[in-house]
């Protein structure tokens, strides 16, 4: 990397160095490792298949190929999205506290940590979205579109990681904010068409426009634009993917601004 | 400004009082912000300090006179509440029991993680991994996690990575005290061959010997401010006769 400001390359190789170390301590001390990365959504998806599908009997929209209707996988495309969301803004809390002690000891950037975690979750999510893909392979409902799956996946961790410097920031002064992040997070998995198709949500609900709220909540739109990709096999719309980005691209920047404006606070936390 | 050079320049440094500080979000939002004089401590006042390239400095003072939070300063630890600080090149810390250790991580990952935070990539690390550890002599400790190291192994580990990764500043605060006096020695004669490499060092210790061996000036800090810096063969007594005069001379050894 000779190109490279030296300020850039120290970044990248803490990035690099914290993105390992997130990685290799993720399945410490267990026999079957990695393996536990694809039974967690694998079992998720089998429950709520099981509550959705069978004991209420909801029918999944179909494909785009017509074929493998069915719901567990229409769960898989919105779950991979939604949880590597919540991953990364849970996690932003975790990375921070986890260098906090380091960081009163030795300056580096400490952005490096939440991006290196950030990494880390990435590529264990890139791993389910394989086993994903290849059930779909499996079934014969495939196209070109599952690009769009990969693009939903980076602009939900954009995304995340915006939310997640704000946090993190912020639940190194007060512990509240892990506590109510939980809360949030929980309300607003069924704020997202995950469990649901968008279609059963009607236009208002006692004066709220519940419908436009469920459409175009950032976290929505890149469960939409996944699905479009991988379940329905059409290009999603021009609109969904300007606003999701745009979405991405501002909460992004303003939790960038947030945290390197707070982040040398961190080292005079007691 | 030259590599190895430091100019601190004006720098106060304020830190909010712990017991005043909110605890809660819920009493954050009652206060909505307001805070009063009474939450601030001024651990130093209107620093001005050029240290040159290449120069050995000395800083004594009584404990809590804001020497540490000095060297942090310098460091980029923290940010000084008003004025600035430049320290040019490429900076190494040693500032107490395990600097930049990360507990869960082996010895070696902990060096290539130093190396990746003092700016050097895995490869400059791994060739400077052997001598690393024939220096701090943990021999195979060095794949175990920290943790699990004694204080004095902690220390060398530290202390070899700083040395072994070409600064062109070191900053050492009292820390190699705490190993035997075998490695005491080795790194007084490591920090020596520094010295009459160019390397800036800015050391924080309460031995006065040392600094009069060591050091081209010494700082005297007191409550927070500079009482007198210069020679350290006229500092040193001066301090030493002023912890003699206040009857307190419990922190310093006396020659």
């Amino acid at each position: 990397m000779p190109d490279l400001s030296p300020a850039l390359r120290k970044s990248l190789n803490l990035i690099h160095n914290f993105a390992e170390r997130e990685s290799k301590a993720r399945y410490k001390r267990s026999v079957l490792g990695w393996f536990w990365s694809f039974v967690n959504p694998l079992t998720t998806v089998v429950v709520y298949g099981f509550v959705f599908g069978v004991v209420f009997d909801t029918p999944p929209p179909p494909t785009g190929s017509g074929r493998a209707q069915n719901f567990g996988l229409y769960l898989f495309c919105g779950l991979i999205t939604w949880s590597l969301f919540t991953g990364v803004v849970n996690g932003c809390m975790g990375w921070l506290a986890g260098v906090s002690d380091l960081r009163k000891k030795v300056y580096f950037p400490t952005e490096t940590a939440l991006l290196g975690g950030a990494v880390s979750n990435g590529i264990q999510t890139s791993l389910e979205a394989l086993v994903l893909v290849s059930i779909m392979v499996a079934f014969r409902n495939i196209s070109w579109t599952v690009v769009f799956l990969l693009l939903a996946l980076i602009l939900a961790i954009v995304f995340a990681l915006g939310l997640g410097f704000i946090v993190a920031v912020s639940n190194a002064r007060y512990r509240d904010v892990q506590y109510l992040v939980g809360v949030v997070l929980n309300v607003g998995f069924f704020l997202v068409p995950i469990v649901y198709p968008l279609e059963l949500v009607p236009e208002h609900t006692r004066g709220i426009p519940t419908r436009l709220l469920v459409e175009w909540n950032p976290p929505a739109l890149f469960v939409e634009i996944a699905r479009d990709g991988a379940y329905f096999l059409q290009v999603p719309s021009i609109t969904k993917l300007l606003v999701a980005t745009a979405w991405s691209g501002a909460a992004f920047t303003v939790g960038w601004v947030y945290f390197r404006a707070r982040s040398m606070e961190i080292s005079e936390e007691p | 400004m030259t590599v190895g050079e430091i100019v601190v320049s004006g720098v106060s440094k304020r830190f909010q009082l712990e017991r005043n500080r909110p605890s809660s979000l819920k009493e954050a939002i009652i206060r909505m912000g307001r805070r009063t004089d009474a939450d601030d401590f001024w651990v130093l006042r209107d620093i001005d300090l050029q240290i040159e390239p290449g120069s050995c400095v000395g800083l004594i003072g009584h404990n809590g006179s804001g020497k540490s939070t000095l060297l942090r300063l310098i460091a980029g630890i923290h940010r000084p509440t008003v004025g600035t600080i430049t320290a040019e090149g490429r900076l190494a810390a040693l500032l107490e029991l395990g600097s930049g250790f990360h507990p869960d991580l082996t010895g070696r990952e902990n060096v290539y993680l130093n190396g990746a935070m003092l700016g050097l990539g895995r490869k400059e690390m791994s060739s400077a991994m052997d001598e690393i550890i024939e220096f701090s002599g943990i021999g195979e400790f060095i794949d175990e996690p920290v943790k699990i190291y004694s204080s004095g192994m902690y220390v060398r580990l530290g202390f070899a990575v700083s040395v072994n990764v070409s600064p062109e500043i070191l900053l050492v605060d009292e820390v190699i005290a705490v190993g035997d006096e075998e490695f005491q020695k080795r790194c007084m004669a490591h920090i020596d061959r520094l010295r009459s490499e160019g390397v800036t060092i800015v050391l924080v210790t309460h031995n006065s010997q040392l600094v009069r061996q060591m050091c081209d000036s010494a700082a005297w800090l007191d409550h927070g401010r500079i009482l007198e810096m210069g020679d350290p063969n006229r500092v040193v007594p001066a301090y030493l006769d002023h912890v003699e005069s206040r009857g307190d001379n419990t922190l310093t050894t006396r020659d």
